[in-house]
């Protein structure tokens, strides 16, 4: 009973030091990522590669999920708005949800993945195989030539290519509306700018800028914290999917209640 | 493939800074032009907010800026912005209304003449346009209840103001006017049984002047009732009905008594008694038209008194002509 | 223009990895650490360029104390330093000559064309002149590791740490290896220190040779001392005979079982 109780306690005392320690080292790693940013040098020629990379490269499926999310949203909102609301109120679900939540947060999930997943990998690697101590050696400093580009890319490229779903996403409802729910255009632009708020367009931006450095900053933490080869890689990758997805949410809810 | 690259970034940056800023702008209502600032001076706004459409007859030619307490905190002032070649009628005023069920409200850019009914607030400076606010869905009914409530009780004081100063007079009269119409038809029977010679034709005169009696009574019965359960409106009706009724009474009389100057000559006293009661009712009856707002209703019954009164100084004065051929 | 190790102590949690190894490689001297696998030799090599800091004890690289230095006093002196890694350590997204150019970059003042040339001349000194468009991944292990020697000594280093430079090499590519280093302390009187198990090579290239054993140095000398030691564990080591090289570390013999096995 005891021995069962101290096993507890000592559990929770291992990950409380843990979780610390980790804050801890992630909280270092920003330090010194902020403070590498002076290195303007060493991150600049890799800021537009990253942008392609982080950016560019995350279009398509950004936009193959908004598609499909303003087809649901559209149907979705037709199907639960019946009776007294009128049937504009489909526009302005769409517009709202898209701008709001889905286009933001659904993007940021996606890309988690994709470019969080993508940027662990390939510094754990780097870590594994040494080159990051490589460029250590030839006096990189290796949080302004691996960590530096890749948040800066995401924190500009992130609002992109969300802007982008988001006008896919509301176009594609729209065009549900039109096709499938025998809504006129009027009506549905009726209620897309029945609530329009040019702020919930920054609401967006700052949202996704806020997703962009966790994604990025996440992989680049778990990355450069890679241990033990090609099986920490992976657990590398997949920690840093789970964690910033969990930090996307969180954020949505903190934004929600700070900006809303 | 760097070119290509910066290139295809370039795009992307374009595209989605393009999205942004043409969707806002787009979404919001197309772009705004350089547009020319109105102000207008409300008691209150409602629940319109900066950002909410203004209409002229209609037409979207504008945005509500801004909505702040003037410095004196009388009014409030609502800044527009409108289209600049707008042209405003001469006495344009603002009405502020929502703009439908579940929308905002709006401001809606009108001429005052048209709509004198609200009151625009005229604020004392130069170039503040007068603006109104409708009530609310729910002030209205508000609104309502009270004007409702309101009107009860002016009713309620109508009634008790009624029933003390005027309605006793007329009670009275009317009371009297029961007793003359059945002292007539007694008088007539009385006279009809003395002198068995009467013709035919003056006994039924007799009787329907008794009717008419009869009708005329149950008329102020009506009046009374309505007196004592003043019930406003249906009493304006009422009294049109009992008026008509009066004139009804005045004609049988008239065509009665063409045949009953005998009987006539005899009843002298009970004239005088009906003459007094009648200007009674007059005066009665003056108030209550006054009070009721519609006057043929006195003018119809001083018209019948008129009338009655005249027959009655003729039958004094001129016994023989409407007795000419009775037994006296 | 020296490299002073002291008492460097190094545990990773419970393992003590360098339990006080002192040696100090003077100026334009060419010094090798040799040692059987896992016993620590990378750790200690990374010791001097700052990868990794002491527990204890000190580190002086050119007069000044490498633990203490910040980002910037470190890069200072990593840009004096060539560290040619174990496993080449080449970033395999960037082509060979990329690779070799990427200390060169840092240098001020220098243009394309002149580390474009700066890199042909080095990819020529490791006989890999014309594989500058490869990259990485299409290089055989030989390959990579020359062209990590490539990308080391491209800048022209004061100090250069080589982490088993010539394993895995054939004879006759080790013996270029070793003219190569012997090149680059005699021409350009570079400070060096040579991390290998491959004794041949050891005696060739290295005016002192150390012997790291059980996290200290066992046994310092010149190539000549070494031969005549009588030391049972450095004999043993020296001539690859495990029963006299284990006969006094059969004690501690947990602490090579546990040992990361990556010789060659
Ligand atoms: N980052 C680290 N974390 C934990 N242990 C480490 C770390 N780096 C090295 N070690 C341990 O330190 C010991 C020495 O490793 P090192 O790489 O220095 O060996 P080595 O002498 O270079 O061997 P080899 O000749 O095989 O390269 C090994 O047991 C290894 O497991
Ligand atoms: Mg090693």
């Amino acid at each position: 009973m005891t021995n069962w109780l101290l096993g507890a306690f000592a559990f929770v005392g291992n990950r409380t030091v843990s979780g610390l320690q980790g804050m801890g080292r992630a909280w270092g790693l920003f330090l010194g990522a902020t403070a590498s940013i002076r290195n303007v040098d060493v991150w600049l020629p890799h800021l537009l590669p990253q942008m392609a990379r982080v950016g560019v490269a995350s279009v398509p499926i950004a936009l193959f999920i908004a598609t499909f999310t303003g087809i649901v949203m559209s149907l979705q909102a037709s199907y639960t708005l019946t009776g007294a609301i009128p049937v504009y109120f489909v526009g302005t679900l769409v517009g709202k949800t898209m701008i709001l939540e889905l286009g933001p947060v659904l993007t940021a999930l996606t890309l988690a993945g994709r470019v969080g997943a993508n940027i662990s990998a390939e510094l754990g690697t780097m870590r594994v195989t040494e080159q990051v101590d490589a460029l250590e050696t030839l006096a990189y400093d290796p949080l302004a030539y691996l960590v530096v580009p890749r948040v800066f890319a995401a924190v500009f490229m992130f609002p992109i290519v969300v802007l982008l779903a988001i006008g896919i996403g509301i176009a594609s409802g729209w065009f549900t509306a039109l096709q499938l729910l025998d809504m006129s255009s009027p009506e549905f632009v009726k209620g897309l700018r029945l609530f329009f708020e040019p702020w919930d367009v920054w609401f967006a931006v700052i949202k996704s800028v806020s997703f962009g450095a966790v994604v990025t900053g996440v992989g680049c933490y778990f990355g450069l914290q890679t241990e033990r080869g090609a099986e920490g890689v992976g657990r590398s990758a997949t920690r840093t999917v789970v964690v910033a997805s969990m930090l996307i949410l969180c954020l949505d809810a903190f934004w929600a209640t700070v900006l809303l | 493939m760097e070119r290509r690259r910066e290139a295809l970034v370039g795009l992307v940056v374009m595209l989605g800074v393009a999205v942004g800023v043409v969707g806002t702008i787009w979404l919001q209502g197309g772009l705004r032009r350089d547009m020319r600032e109105l102000r207008a001076a409300s008691q209150n706004v409602g629940q319109l907010v900066a950002g909410a459409a203004v209409k002229f007859r209609g037409v979207s030619v504008g945005h509500v800026d801004a909505v702040n307490v003037a410095p004196d905190g009388e009014a409030v002032l609502v800044h527009l912005s409108v289209e600049p070649d707008l042209v405003l009628p001469a006495d344009a005023a603002v009405l502020l209304a929502p703009e439908s069920m579940f929308g905002d409200w709006q401001a809606e850019i009108l001429s005052r003449a048209d709509f004198e009914l609200f009151s625009f607030l005229d604020y004392p400076e130069e170039g503040v346009l007068p603006a109104a606010a409708l009530p609310d869905f729910s002030r209205l009914t508000a609104t309502a209840d009270q004007i409702a409530r309101r009107l009860t009780t002016i009713s309620e004081r109508f009634e008790v103001a009624f029933t003390e100063e005027t309605a006793l007079n007329l009670k009275n009269a009317i009371d009297n006017i029961g007793a003359v119409s059945d002292g007539l038809s007694e008088i007539i029977t009385q006279q009809a049984a003395r002198f068995e010679d009467l013709s035919e034709g003056v006994n039924a005169s007799a009787a329907e002047l008794g009717a008419a009696a009869r009708q005329a009574r149950l008329s102020f019965e009506r009046v009374d009732s309505i007196i004592a359960n003043t019930q406003v409106e249906g009493m304006l009706g009422d009294a049109g009905v009992t008026m008509s009724n009066l004139r009804e009474l005045t004609e049988s009389m008239n065509a009665s008594l063409g045949d009953l100057r005998s009987a006539a000559q005899r009843a002298d006293t009970t004239f005088a008694r009906l003459d007094e009661l009648l200007a009674a009712v007059e005066s009665g009856d003056g108030s209550l038209g006054r009070l009721l707002g519609d006057p043929t209703l006195a003018e119809g019954a001083a018209e019948a008194v008129q009338e009655l009164r005249a027959l009655l100084v003729d039958i004094q004065e001129n016994p023989r002509r409407y007795l000419s051929f009775s037994i006296f | 223009m020296s490299i002073y190790l002291t008492e460097v102590h190094k545990a990773f949690g419970p393992k003590e990895v360098l339990k006080g190894f002192s040696m100090s490689i003077e100026d334009g001297e060419t010094a090798a650490i040799v040692g059987p696998s896992g016993i620590g030799k990378s750790v200690l090599l990374k010791h001097v360029v700052g990868l990794l800091r002491p527990d204890a004890g000190s580190v002086v690289v050119d007069g000044v104390s490498v633990p203490e230095l910040d980002r910037k006093g470190l890069d200072r002196l990593r840009r004096r330093i060539g560290y040619v890694f174990q496993f080449a350590a080449l970033f395999d997204s960037m082509s060979i000559a990329e690779n070799v150019g990427m200390g060169l970059r840092r240098i001020p003042g220098w243009d394309r064309r002149r580390i474009e040339d700066r890199v042909e001349d080095c990819l020529a000194l490791v006989e890999l002149a014309g594989m500058g468009d490869r990259y990485p991944a299409e290089l055989s292990g030989g390959q990579r590791k020359r062209a990590g020697l490539a990308r080391a000594i491209a800048p022209e280093p004061k100090f250069l740490l080589y982490d088993e430079p010539t394993t895995g090499l054939d004879p006759v590519t080790t013996s270029a290896i070793d003219r190569l280093i012997l090149r680059m302390r005699d021409e350009l009187g570079v400070t060096g220190l040579v991390v290998t198990h491959d004794m041949t090579s050891a005696f060739r290239v290295a005016d002192r040779i150390a012997l790291l054993h059980d996290g200290r140095a066992r046994f310092s000398g010149t190539p000549a001392e070494v031969k005549a030691a009588s030391d049972p564990v450095l004999k043993g080591f020296v001539e690859g005979d495990p029963d006299l090289y284990y006969r006094d570390g059969r004690r501690r013999e947990g602490m090579h079982a546990g040992g990361q096995d990556h010789g060659a």
